[in-house]
């Protein structure tokens, strides 16, 4: 079954083409995750796909549904965490869950017994009343993903979730999206980070220059090579890139 | 660089840095290069025609007061605007500077250094410079003055970064960034505060100025210039007392600055003391919620309110409209020139708050897309932004307009008043969600500007053109207003206008918003992609 289906998607930002051409259809019921290089169009592609970027030119349908001819049915199935947008940072964690569940027509109580428990699992009891200005990259990237998962959406899509995440934080994110797909929805995340994807995904799209340049199950994508990261190298053709030659001076105790 | 030879002085390095700051900021974009250039064209316009008007001062009786007073207003500013603009100077703030092997001594000398580079220096070089002019007789007065020239450049500069420097806390945090947000509001209120002095000036002559000048003169920057006035009367005694004042307040401000820097490098900044303060203190939930309606209008109005409370821009957005709704007709009524008309100002000032509704929310806009997927979903969210602003506007335009009314004493224009007030009111509602759909903007969260750059346009086509349309769209009951007061016996039913103009402005209002909502619908991504710059 299929739960996202992208058809030759475009976009172009001026002379900029941002992204080419993608054609791909993502499991249900999955960890998928979405790998590139910085500037691949990882979170280009994934406005498109949750509707808050016009591509100009192709189609996505998410659980059966067109993202632009169909919305209601749309929205309220996704919850999304996208990269580099605010929140409404003047609202505390708390005020935030209950803004977000309550515009998503959940009735007030349950909105409130849902933000207590999500506050709790992600460890955001202690400052569910200090502003989510004053939080920090962790905090905000757990009170985002709470506010995704509140009205209990099939599709979560999360960009660059880990980015800036201390240790800590990372597990229990984990912890919350692990126990969330074993329970039959899916998960797609982007990342550059491999080991991660590799440890937490069992598909993979693999994301440079606009392109799809490999997608599929974990293996499949891995083929012969050693680890994911080895892997990856090849398929955008950064392998074998000469770092040290030209850096004959650095190293070694004499300073300048 | 070669690492073999002696280090070059830190001195000129640190010039270099500044000026290299100044260069790369400018080759950022063209817009802002233009800004700068235009800002630095009119700064230095406007110190030329002071330069000329204390040239012409010379020999005025009470030309002293007045440069000292000049002087006095200089210091001010200097020590104020690191408080306001922190982000207008990165040398200024120390904490960049942390991680190099510097001493504090050296290093306070190259930053007094690249402080004097600048426009804000040659602005008030150029105004120290006429104020000698306008007081120096005589050689000796003359070789005072290149001293004090120098001497009052150095307390404002010092004082600007002595400041900067015991505040940089303040500044890095984020309430600090906060303050700076409300800047402008104390520009404009000085602004005022000037005007007036201004005006009392005007009426009753520069010698109002000699009680406060015969304190100021003892007071740096402005003892300098005391110091060449005492030089030029020939009393050489207070001269030199004044000078070794301003000496002394340089001596002072410098070494204040270089404890405050030492006690900077040495010990964590203001981010981290943060994050490591313990919860901050339980928010308590106000009542709010339960007095609101249910569902998304009661949400929209709530996170409404509470933003403009807790969000700095809106905020001052807020307090500015407030304060110039009801300014603009009170004072005029005082002053006896009002009109009770004056009284619909206050509507106007608080309807523009409607403007570019989701260029307020920022990029945080994406969680309201998120939840609009109908017209439906689209019109109850701008019905209830606009039910939140009624709330304050409503009871506020009616008391501004029962205060002018009661100031003029014309008590049976009142019901004509506020049915214009009420119909203003609408048709800014209803052009303001309009606009809000067709023409959005970003608003930098960051300073004090309003408009991201490249989108100047933009906000200046939504604002007038929408104040326009605003204006012709109350033209009906303008016209109504008109005809009642020059057809016979019609000044008897001028009550009408009361109800008439309740009803207009609420059925614009209801028609703005039924225009506004399909536009805002399709366009989500649009209006996102617009409010998302800067």
């Amino acid at each position: 079954m299929t739960s996202v289906r992208v058809r030759n998607l475009w976009k172009r930002f001026g002379q900029q083409v941002a992204v080419a051409g993608i054609d791909l259809d993502l499991p249900s019921g999955k960890f998928i995750g979405l790998v590139g290089p910085n500037g691949a169009g990882k979170t280009t592609t994934l406005s498109m796909v949750t509707g808050l970027l016009r591509p100009d030119q192709g189609s996505v349908e998410v659980v059966g549904h067109d993202v632009w001819r169909d919305p209601v049915e749309v929205k309220a199935r996704i919850g999304v965490l996208p990269e580099g947008l605010r929140l409404f940072e003047r609202l505390s964690g708390r005020e935030l869950l209950g803004y977000s569940g309550r515009l998503r027509g959940l009735p007030g109580p349950e909105v409130d017994k849902r933000a207590t428990q999500l506050l709790d699992v992600l460890d955001l009891a202690g400052a569910q009343h200090k502003l989510v200005v004053d939080y920090s990259t962790g905090m905000r990237k757990k009170i985002g993903l709470a506010s995704a998962l509140l009205h209990n959406p099939e599709v979560l899509f999360l960009d660059e979730p880990f980015e800036g995440v201390d240790p800590v934080s990372a597990q229990i994110i984990r912890g919350v999206l692990e126990r969330y797909t074993a329970s039959g929805a899916t998960v797609v995340f982007s990342s550059h980070v491999m080991e991660l994807v590799e440890s937490l995904c069992d598909w993979v799209a693999v994301l440079a220059a606009g392109r799809i340049r490999a997608h599929g199950t974990l293996e499949e994508v891995r083929g012969s090579a050693p680890s994911l990261q080895r892997a990856f190298l090849e398929l955008v053709g950064a392998q074998g890139r000469d770092t040290g030659s030209h850096l004959d001076w650095l190293g070694g105790g004499a300073a300048r | 660089m070669s690492g073999s030879a002696s280090p070059p002085g830190l001195v000129p390095t640190v010039v270099r840095l500044k000026l290299s700051l100044l260069r790369n900021g400018l080759r950022q974009s063209g817009g802002r290069r233009a800004a700068y250039v235009a800002s630095a064209v009119v700064t230095l316009l406007f110190a030329a025609l002071q330069l000329l008007g204390l040239i012409a001062l010379r020999g005025h009786d009470h030309a002293v007061s007045l440069v000292v007073l000049l002087a006095a207003v200089l210091g001010l500013g200097w020590a104020v605007m690191p408080l306001f603009f922190p982000s207008g100077d990165e040398t200024l703030d120390p904490t960049r500077l942390v991680m190099l092997p510097l001493r504090p001594r050296p290093l306070v000398r190259a930053l007094l250094a690249a402080s004097l580079v600048g426009i804000g220096p040659l602005f008030t070089l150029l105004m120290l410079v006429g104020s000698v002019v306008s007081v120096a007789h005589g050689a000796a007065a003359w070789a005072v003055g290149v001293l004090a020239v120098a001497l009052g450049l150095l307390v404002c500069v010092a004082l600007a970064r002595a400041v900067a420097a015991a505040n940089i806390r303040l500044l890095t945090s984020r309430k600090g960034r906060d303050l700076a947000v409300l800047s402008g509001l104390v520009i404009a209120i000085g602004a005022q505060v000037v005007n007036f002095g201004a005006q009392r000036l005007g009426t009753s002559g520069l010698g109002q100025l000699d009680p406060a000048a015969d304190v100021l003169r003892w007071l740096p920057p402005a003892s300098a210039i005391g110091a060449v006035d005492s030089v030029s009367e020939g009393a050489y005694g207070v001269a030199a007392a004044q000078l070794a004042v301003s000496a002394g307040a340089v001596a002072l401000l410098v070494r204040a600055w270089t404890r405050s820097l030492t006690r900077l490098m040495i010990s964590p900044d203001g981010s981290t003391l943060q994050a490591a303060e313990p919860a901050a203190r339980e928010r308590r939930s106000s009542g709010l919620g339960r007095l609101l309606p249910g569902g998304r209008t009661g949400t929209v109005m709530e996170r409404g309110l509470r933003y403009i409370w807790r969000d700095p821009k809106t905020k001052a957005a807020w307090v500015t409209s407030l304060a110039i709704g009801l300014i603009v007709p009170v004072l005029n009524a005082l002053q006896g020139t009002g009109s009770i008309y004056f009284a619909c100002f206050a509507a106007g000032m608080l309807g523009i708050q409607m403007y570019n509704q989701f260029g307020q929310d920022t990029s945080a806009f994406w969680m309201v897309a998120m939840t609009i997927s109908s017209r439906r979903d689209a019109y109850v969210e701008l019905r209830a932004r606009a039910l939140a602003l009624l709330l304050i506007t409503l009871p506020y335009a009616t008391l501004v307009t029962v205060l002018t009314t009661a100031m003029l004493g014309d008590w049976s224009k009142l019901p004509e008043a506020l049915g214009l007030s009420l119909a203003l009111l609408g048709a800014m509602l209803a052009t303001g969600a309009w606009t809000s759909a067709r023409f959005p903007y970003s608003i930098p969260q960051e300073g004090y500007k309003n408009v991201a750059p490249g989108q100047a346009g933009l906000a200046w086509i939504a604002i007038f053109g929408g104040m326009v349309s605003a204006a012709l769209l109350c033209a009906p009951v303008i016209a109504v207003t008109i005809w009642l007061h020059v057809t016979e016996g019609g000044d008897s039913w001028t009550w009408l206008l009361l109800p008439g103009g309740a009803v207009y402005g609420a059925a614009i209002t209801l028609l703005g918003l039924r225009l506004a909502a399909p536009r805002t619908a399709t366009r989500l991504p649009e209006i996102l992609t617009a409010v998302s710059k800067g």
